[in-house]
Parts: structure tokens; sequence; C-alpha cells
């Protein structure tokens, strides 16, 4: 029933070898509309899917394996190449191609000056692949080559430009981290194979609660190994340095990898294994502490960031910590929610944002922007409505997704008034930056003299405005996300505290209005809050020195020590140690023969007829 | 027809001598004739395996010595079966790629030729003496190879291989002796045949020197770390094509060693010593690698790669459990691959840009996409990439390290230290890939690689990604054999002198 399913990862599959094989030879438009039309067949054969998934019964919708052949048999170490079509997983092909496609269509658009056009098509069809295979993925094998395989992609689009040093830079620094992550990840699976001897994802999980109490070692192991991958890649506190950098790429990857599809594998892999996490609640409480930390942290530093696309990217890395809080509460479908939610109106704003950047020939700072609300009407609408469903503005779909984890995340079981709170103060923050970064854009006067912006072409507003109304009015969704979701994580209670939705509304209003009211005052006076504030903005502004913290602890002692070791244990250690058995033999021979002519030549015959006779006198005694 | 495989090339090279030196297109005949013979054979073979069967297949002998009772004994099982196939697929890729050697090409083809038929021998010898000699006479050509066509400090490199290399093996001739003088004890019957004398107990005592002696000379080949200092400079001095079998086939010999003669000869001391020389391995992974990422001079940086590749193989094999050995032996097929493609690729650039120092490379892509595009590929299957054959080995590996009960409880600590060298293999990879290929370019005058030259590199291409997406019927030809190699039963005892029979 659901063996046409693999053709959802076919078709991106063609796209990708399609055109990194004809690519060059054929015509620009035929590129364009091979690498979205790839990404729009998929997308079909995704709703195809999930007609068919909606004709079974709920609970006959879990555990859907389809197996392609058997891919390895080797010691007690089996697998098979199989999908899983599940809910979960149809949520995920869900927003993987339909936003994916949407943003193919815009990068038609953005690219398409671009020398090596088909080249960045091709990419991207290859991340939609990897995506794909990552939440297709029947087993903790696959899970692992798709989770590898986005970071590729990601690799490649991040250094698209390879001629940019600071593009292949931030390129190698994402794929590092990011191997990482694997690394814990592959550890991860290595412990599950010893533990359950399968790595498939319906046996572990269906064995799990049997074998198990909550927070054995075992559990707790795993769990903790998941998450150095979940947090590579998800960009969490302490693996987070590399997804600023990755702004160095393209806007149209910036939105699709690096906002609305990548990022979020980590909060996927979570519910995925929701099974083992609820085996493991330390764990759990760790994730909500480290996402909630993340949120606020990552927040902080986007209210002072110049940089227009860094901005988004530390939204996106506080938003994100908002999903981890939600798992880590165990309120599951409303993180996915989110998830959702936060596709919509994140890629929106880097779309819009790109929008911006390609009129103003690649300016991305905030302060040579300005008053071009008249001259992009369509952009500045669609920016703004990406901007009050970040800030969570009531009726927008990201009121309530986020809206509903912060009440979670008091209400809930494993929740309490500190992650309220600290969510609570971000929610603020979030309004603050996000608002900071529209008026700096759309208001005043254009900072740049000799710019002449323009609105973009009808092929990069369109997908804009198609996002804008899913991020306007997705919240419609919540209850069929919720419901969609149930047969994988049950039903999740919703609490109502109109105390505290109040209080979490006006954070939300009260940022915008700061950022408002500091947008209005005169520069002299904003000079004079900063240099009251200068440590903190300092500190902000550096990003925590996070970066160069890793340089002196992590980067330069790993590379002096390569230098050492090749020079003191390699050269002088090793090395000299063996030449110095054999000078001091050759010393002793030097005595005794001395009739040697010391041509190489005939060392060489010497050491031939010597090997010859040794084997002539055990060969024939 | 094993014999075939082996001869052929030897036969070639002798004839080769015959041939007058400026005759190119002679030489040319008969070189790529005998190497794509003897692979054709190999093909062949792989074909009519039976996969099913674990024992010996396709087994040839006759009296050699018989005074002595030493026979010429080959048989191919299926440890040795993907490396036979292997090294004749890199003999003749060795052999093409050494048409472009401007000077004494006729002996340079003729002693590739011989180091093939020679590592083939290794692989194929089932009887100790015949080994023994097919593993001295993979060290003549290799000598006068680096000797003499090599570079910069060819002759330190080449004396010090050699002189390693012999250490090493004429310990094992001495084990070699004793181990049948030990089955001669039990039975009375003097034997060089590995397959008899794998039956034999040996006292643990005895086995602990007869292993270490084994193992030493298997080691030193490979090499182990910290025996390895003969490994950079030999590499770094080797003209490209040598080298080609040199890391691909001829390490693998080390490796294979251990496999057929320290594994089933030795069980005890195998499990007394897979602590240490697990540590060893795991060792030598992070240190290569280590290494690998202060290299300025690309021939070096995937030289002390292979050496932390080569530590995976090892510990794999010490593993001592289906999973392990069978993702060694898988890896030994693909770094054979890999590390082979990638000193083609650093052999295509010097050939362009006139060095191979990343200190002046950069910015290459721009002139040569094709080589860009094969180039990243290999690339990513040699830093692990899941999805390419690289990472399925190193999986596998990690998975026999991991559940291994040699190690004695350092398991973990040796799959910790395999994930950094990952990490280090991400790091370096992507050094000499991003140094070499990406920013600024300033080469715009040179030409990518030749139609011809891609051919080289496309059948390593094709293998990453056929292994990666299907890698069952590789290992399925492999587990028969690995499987009776654990559940080998001892029949004959020393102290009885009787077959037990079961």
């Amino acid at each position: 029933m659901f063996a046409s399913s693999w053709l959802i990862l076919l078709f991106p599959l063609l796209g990708f070898i399609g055109l990194s094989w004809y690519g060059n030879r054929i015509s620009r438009k035929l590129v364009g509309f091979v690498g979205c039309g790839t990404v729009g067949a998929s997308f079909f054969m995704t709703l195809v899917t999930l007609s068919n998934l909606l004709f079974l019964q709920p609970e006959e919708r879990v555990g859907q394996v389809q197996t392609l052949y058997q891919w390895i048999s080797a010691g007690s170490f089996k697998l098979n190449l199989a999908i899983l079509v599940d809910p979960l997983s149809v949520f995920m092909f869900l927003i993987v191609t339909g936003v994916g496609f949407v943003i193919h269509v815009y990068s038609v658009g953005y690219m398409h000056d671009d020398p090596e056009y088909s080249r960045f098509f091709a990419y991207l069809n290859l991340f939609i692949f990897s995506m794909l295979v990552l939440v297709a993925a029947a087993d903790f094998f696959f899970l692992i080559v798709g989770w590898a395989l986005v970071g590729l992609a990601s690799y490649l689009l991040i250094g698209f430009w390879r001629e940019k040093a600071s593009a292949v830079l931030a390129a190698r620094k994402a794929f590092v981290m990011n191997v990482i992550g694997d690394v814990g990840m592959v550890i991860a699976a290595l412990v599950i194979f010893e533990t359950f001897g399968t790595l498939s994802f319906v046996d572990v999980f269906a064995s799990a609660p049997d074998q198990f109490r909550p927070n054995d070692d075992a559990m707790l192991l795993i769990t903790m190994l998941l998450l150095v991958g979940a947090f590579a890649k998800s960009a969490q506190l302490p693996l987070h340095t590399w997804l600023p950098d990755a702004m160095e790429g393209p806007t149209p990857v910036s939105a699709l990898i690096h906002a609305a599809t990548m990022v979020t594998a980590g909060v996927y892999l979570i519910a995925r294994c929701h099974v083992l996490y609820e085996l493991a609640p330390y764990t759990m409480y760790f994730i909500a502490g480290v996402g909630i930390i993340t949120a606020i942290f990552a927040g902080s530093m986007a209210m002072v960031q110049y940089d227009i696309k860094r901005v988004i990217a530390y939204s996106t890395m506080s938003q994100l910590g908002y999903m981890f809080l939600a798992m880590g509460i165990g309120v599951y479908s409303l993180g996915m929610f989110h998830l959702m939610t936060h596709a919509f109106f994140k890629a929106l704003l880097f779309m819009a944002a790109g929008s911006v950047i390609h009129s103003l020939d690649g300016e991305q700072d905030l302060r040579k922007m300005g008053g071009l609300q008249k001259v992009m009407p369509l952009t500045h609408a669609t920016f703004l409505i990406g901007a009050l469903a970040l800030a969570g503005f009531p009726l927008t779909s990201g009121y309530f997704s986020k809206e509903a984890i912060i009440l979670s995340s008091y209400h809930a079981e494993m929740g309490n008034i500190v992650f309220w709170a600290i969510a609570v103060l971000t929610a603020g923050m979030t309004a603050f930056y996000i608002f900071r970064v529209y008026l700096f854009t759309f208001f005043g006067k254009l900072r740049s003299p000799e710019a002449h912006p323009h609105e973009s072409p009808m092929i990069m507003v369109a997908p804009l405005l198609v996002l804008a109304a899913l991020a306007l009015l997705g919240g419609v969704l919540g209850p069929w996300v919720d419901s969609f979701l149930a047969p994988v994580f049950g039903h999740v209670a919703h609490p109502h505290d109109n105390a505290l939705e109040t209080i979490a509304l006006i954070a939300g209003i009260g940022g915008i209005a700061t950022a408002g009211l500091l947008y209005m005052v005169s520069k002299q006076r904003l000079d004079l809050f900063k240099e009251a504030l200068a440590p903190l903005y300092d500190l902000l502004l550096h990003k925590y020195y996070v970066d160069e913290i890793y340089d002196y602890l992590i980067v330069r002692p790993t590379k002096a020590i390569g230098a050492f070791l090749e020079q003191k244990a390699e050269r002088e250690g090793v090395d000299f140690t063996v030449d110095q058995v054999g000078l001091q033999i050759k010393e002793v021979s030097h005595v005794i023969s001395l009739w040697q002519s010391g041509k190489v030549r005939s060392y060489a015959l010497n050491m031939i007829v010597g090997v010859v006779t040794i084997l002539m006198f055990v060969v024939f005694m | 027809m094993l014999s075939l495989i082996i001869f052929i090339p030897l036969i070639a090279a002798l004839a080769l001598l015959m041939v007058s030196r400026e005759s190119v297109a002679a030489i040319k005949t008969v070189g790529v004739g005998a190497a794509a013979a003897s692979f054709a054979l190999s093909l062949w073979l792989l074909f009519s395996f039976d996969t099913a069967n674990p024992g010996m297949q396709f087994v040839q002998t006759f009296h050699w010595v018989p005074a002595l009772h030493i026979n010429y004994l080959v048989g191919v099982d299926g440890i040795s079966l993907w490396m036979v196939v292997l090294t004749a697929f890199l003999g003749l890729l060795a052999v093409m790629l050494s048409f472009s050697q401007k000077e004494g090409l006729r002996n340079f083809v003729a002693l590739i030729l011989a180091l093939e038929a020679g590592t083939l021998g290794v692989f194929l010898a089932l009887d100790t003496i015949l080994f023994y000699v097919f593993w001295e006479l993979m060290l003549v050509p290799t000598y006068f190879l680096i000797g003499i066509w090599g570079e910069g400090r060819r002759v330190y490199a080449t004396m010090k291989f050699v002189i390693y290399t012999l250490v090493g093996s004429l310990l094992m001739l001495v084990a070699i002796v004793s181990l049948t003088m030990v089955h001669y004890g039990a039975t009375h019957d003097v034997t060089f045949d590995l397959r008899v004398l794998t039956l034999t107990h040996i006292d643990p005592s005895m086995q602990i020197w007869m292993f270490l002696c084994f193992f030493l000379a298997f080691a030193i080949k490979v090499p182990v770390f910290p025996l390895h200092s003969w490994l950079p400079h030999a590499y770094v001095a080797c003209p490209i094509p040598a080298l080609i079998l040199l890391t691909g086939a001829m390490s693998k010999t080390g490796a294979y060693g251990f496999l057929r003669f320290c594994l089933p000869l030795f069980p005890e001391a195998v499990e007394s010593f897979a602590t240490v020389i697990g540590l060893m391995a795991a060792a030598g992974m992070v240190y290569g690698a280590w290494i690998a990422i202060a290299q300025k001079d690309l021939k070096a940086l995937v030289a002390y790669s292979s050496i932390s590749h080569l530590g995976f193989i090892v510990i794999g094999i010490f593993a001592h459990n289906g999973t392990g050995i069978e993702g060694s032996l898988l890896q030994m097929i693909n770094h054979g691959i890999i590390a082979s493609a990638l000193f083609l690729i650093v052999a295509f650039i010097e050939m362009r840009a006139g060095t191979r120092n990343l200190n002046e490379l950069r910015g290459l892509s721009k002139a040569m996409p094709v080589l860009y595009g094969t180039f990243m590929l290999i690339m990513l299957a040699a830093l692990g990439l899941p999805g390419l054959n690289g990472f399925v080995g190193e999986f596998l590996i990690l998975m026999g390290v991991w559940t291994s009960s040699m190690f004695s409880g350092l398991s973990g600590i040796l799959v910790l230290m395999g994930g950094l060298s990952i990490v280090f293999a991400s790091i370096y990879m992507l050094y000499m890939f991003q140094g070499s290929m990406q920013g600024k370019s300033d080469n715009q005058e040179l030409t990518d690689i030749s139609r011809c030259e891609f051919k080289l590199l496309l059948p390593a291409c094709l293998l990453i990604l056929l292994i990666g997406l299907y890698p069952k019927p590789f290992i399925d030809r492999v587990t028969p054999s690995v499987e009776s190699l654990l559940h080998l039963e001892k029949t004959v005892n020393l102290h009885t002198g009787e077959e037990s029979g079961h």
C-alpha cells in the first residue's frame, strides 16, 4: 500500500543525479523546471501517501515498514533497506517537500544571475533527498545516513560560493561540528544494537518499555548519546557556533536548511525516539534545560546584531530552543506543531530578507537599509506577517504554537515556573529583536545612497505570498496536527490559564513596543543607553565570546598538538629511534666491512644475494 | 586457474625483459595484456566462487621440494577472494598509470607486474614456505621501484623500508619452521600445509613467542603504530603507480596475515595480546589522523591518513567476532579503493599544477570541474560519510569492537578513539579538498583531467557508491569463511599426539 512512498525519495535523487550530470548542458529554464519539478512531484506523492494513511484506522497508521532489500548481513548484524511510513514521517514529508518546493521556486528568481545555477539546484535536490532519507528511515542506521547526508548538503550549500574564503571556512566549521554529532549518533547506535540486538525503530521501541525501567543506565546513555547528534544538528548549546556562520550561504539555503528543515532534525529525532526518552526522565529535564537556555541565550544575541540574516539565524536557534523545551517537557505534538509554524514563518522571514538583500545588491547590514516599505510593498507586507507570527502576535500561527508551549512549560507534568519565566522573557526578546529588524529595514530613510531598491520579480514574491498565508493562518491546523500525530504520541492535554496567557501576551507586545520606542528616541539618547549597558552590549555583540573560547581551547591546541606530534613524536621520537638502531648496526658493520664500495647498487646486490642465500639454505638445506 | 592469476603477471614481467627498451608499444601491450588477463581471471574466480563453502576452493597442488614435504599449494576462500580481485584490479590500474613514466618504462612495468604477482601469491599461498617466498618476492620489486624511480630521499626511504620489513619477515621464517616442528612433534608428520597446521594445538607459552614473530612481520607490513616509521618515507618517495599497489594491496597483506596465521594458529596468544594490540591500533588511528592534520604535502597527508585507516582494519580483526572481522575485510577493500584513488588524484594535481604543496595550491575547481566532482566523492568516502562505502566498514568495525569480549573492558575507550579519528578525518580531508580545490582561483590555464584519466578514477567512484548502497554481496562471500575461522576446533593435540576426531 505504501510502496509508492519510495517515489517520494526517488524524484529528488533523480533530480540531483540528472542536474549534476547534465546541468551544464541544458538551458537554465529547464534546470529550474527540473529542480522544482522533482520536489513538486515528491510533494504530490506525499499527498498520495497522506491520503492512503488517512484511509486507515488511526491505530493501524503506525509501524508501516516498507522493505526494499536486505542491505547487509555481517556477523550478528543484519539490516534491511526500509522506510517507515507513519503520521510522524508523513508530517515531516509534508513540511520538507511542501516548504521545500516553495523555496525551490523562489530560488529560480533569487539565483537567476548566478553562473552556477545548475549546481545550485543539484545541491538543493540532494538536500531534499537527504532530508527525506532522514525522516523516512526505519532504523537508526539509515537515520544516521540521512543525518550525515543533510550535513553534506548543508556543507555544499554553505560553501556554494567556493571562491569566497569566509564561505569555505564556514562550510568546514559546519561540517566538522556535524561530524561530532554524527559520531555521537554512531556510538548511540552501537549501544542500541548491543542492548536490543536490532536497530529497527519498530522493534526497539516495542521492546524498550518492557526491558527497562525509567532512568536505567542504558536508557540514559543512549538518550544522551543521541542528544549529541541532535544538539549538533539543531544548533543547541554548546554545539551552536556553526549556525550563524552558515549564513554565508545563499539566502534560499538559509531559509530551507538553516530554518525550516534540517535544523529541526534534532527535534524530529527526539520525537521519533520519544519512547526511549520517556524512559529517561533525567535526560528529559536536561533537554528542557538546554532548550530554554539556548532560547534565551540566542534571543539575547539576536537583539544587538546588525547583519539581517544573522539576527534571523539567532532567532532560529532560539525558536529551536522552544521546540527542545517542548520535547523535554513531553508535549511532543506541540513541539511538532511549532516546528511546522516555524517552518512557515521563518522561511518567510528569510526569503523576505533575501528579497531585500537581492534588491540592495547583496547588502546585509541593517545600518545600510531603511525606508523600503514604499519601494517593496509586497516584501514589506510579507515580512511584517512573518515578524508578527514570530513575535507571537494574537491569531497568527506563531501565537498558537508558541503560546501553547509556554503555557505547557508551567502546566505540563515536568514543567515549572522557571521554565515558564524564561520562556516568557525570551518571547519578549523575540518580539523586540524582530521588530528592531523590521523597523531598521523598512522605516526611515534608505541609508545606502547608491542603491536602487526595487520590488523583486513575481517568481520570488509569489512564494512569499504563499508562505505569508500559511504563517498567518497556519494556526488553525493546530487541532488537526494534534489528532493526526496522536497515534504516535498519544493525546496531549491543553491547559487553559488566562492569567499566564495574558502575561505572555503582554511580554510579546511589550517587546514590540520597546523596539518601537527605542527606534523613535534620538540617536544621542540611544548612544547614552548603549554606553550605560556597554559591557553587556559588548558581550552580546561578541556572541558571549564562545567562538573565541573554542578557538583557544580546542582549535588551536588541536593544531598545535598535530604539529607537535609530527615534529617531536614522529621525527625525533619514533623515526629517530628506528634510525638510531640502524645507524648503530651500520657503525659496527662499518668497522668490519671497510672493503665495501659504498655504492647503493652493490648494497642492493648484496642484499638480494643475502636473501636468496638464506632462502636457498632454508629450502634446500 | 589460481596459478594462472599469479603467474601471468610474473611471466609477463620476465618476458618484458626480452623486449627491446625502445618498443614502447610492445611494452604497453604486454603489460596491459598480462594485467588485464590476470584481472579477468580474478573476476571469473569471483563469479564461479561458491559463496556457501567456507573452505578452500580451486586448490592446486604439486610437490615442490618432496624431501621436505614443501608443496606448491594455492587456494582461495572468502577471506582472500576479495583481496585477489582487488590486487589484480589495482595491478591493472598501476600498469596503465605507469605509461606516463618517461625513463626506464620497460623495467618499471616489469617490476610493477612482479610486485603484483608477489602480492597475489601471498594472498593465495597455503603452504607456509610458499607464502614466505611470495612475501619476500613482494619486497624486491618495491626496493627497486622506490630506489630507482622514487623522489626525494628515495635511497634512504627504500633502505629503511627493506631492512625494516626484512627484520620482521626473517623472524616469521623462524616461526614458520618451528610451527612445522611443533606439528611434527605431535604427529610425526612433516607438513607446511597451513590447513593442517591450524588444527594443531600449540602449547600456550610456545604460542606467545611464535605469535610475536608472526605479529611483528605482519604489523610492520601493515603497519601498526608504532612500527610505522618506514611508511611516510616510503610513500612520499614512491612513484605513484607503484604506490597504488603498495598502499592498496601490499598493506593488506599484513592484515591478511593476521587473519590467516595469527588468529587460527595462536588463539590463546591472540586473546592475551588483543588488548595491547587494540590500544596500539587505536593509538595509530588517532596519531596518524592527528599528524595528517598538520601536513602540507598532499602525498604525506594521504600517507598518514592511511596509517589511521589501517589502524581501523587491525582493531576490527582483533575484535575477534564476525562483525568486526567482516567489517575489517570490507574496510580492506574500501581502503584499497579509496587510498589508491586519492593517490591518483594527487598525481593528477601534481602533473598539472607542478606542486602538491597545500600552501601553493588553491582554487583548482574552476579549471577542473570533473576532477572536482570525483575528488569530492572520493574524499567523502575517505572521511567515512554515511551512505558511502567507508562508513559501512567503519561502522561494522566499531560495532565489532564495541561488542567484543577481547579488549578487557576497554572497548568503550577504543570506540571513542575511533570516533575521534573519524572527526579528525573530516578535518584533514577537508583541509586537503578545500585547500586545493576551493578558494580564489589563479590557475585558469590548467586543463581538466582527460577522458582516459577519468576512466582510471571511474571504477573507484562506482565501487564507492555500490558498496555504500548494497554491501550485502560483498559481505556474503566473506561470511562463511569468517565463521569457520571463528569456530575453528583444534583436533591435533601435542601431548597425546593423537587425532581426537570430532
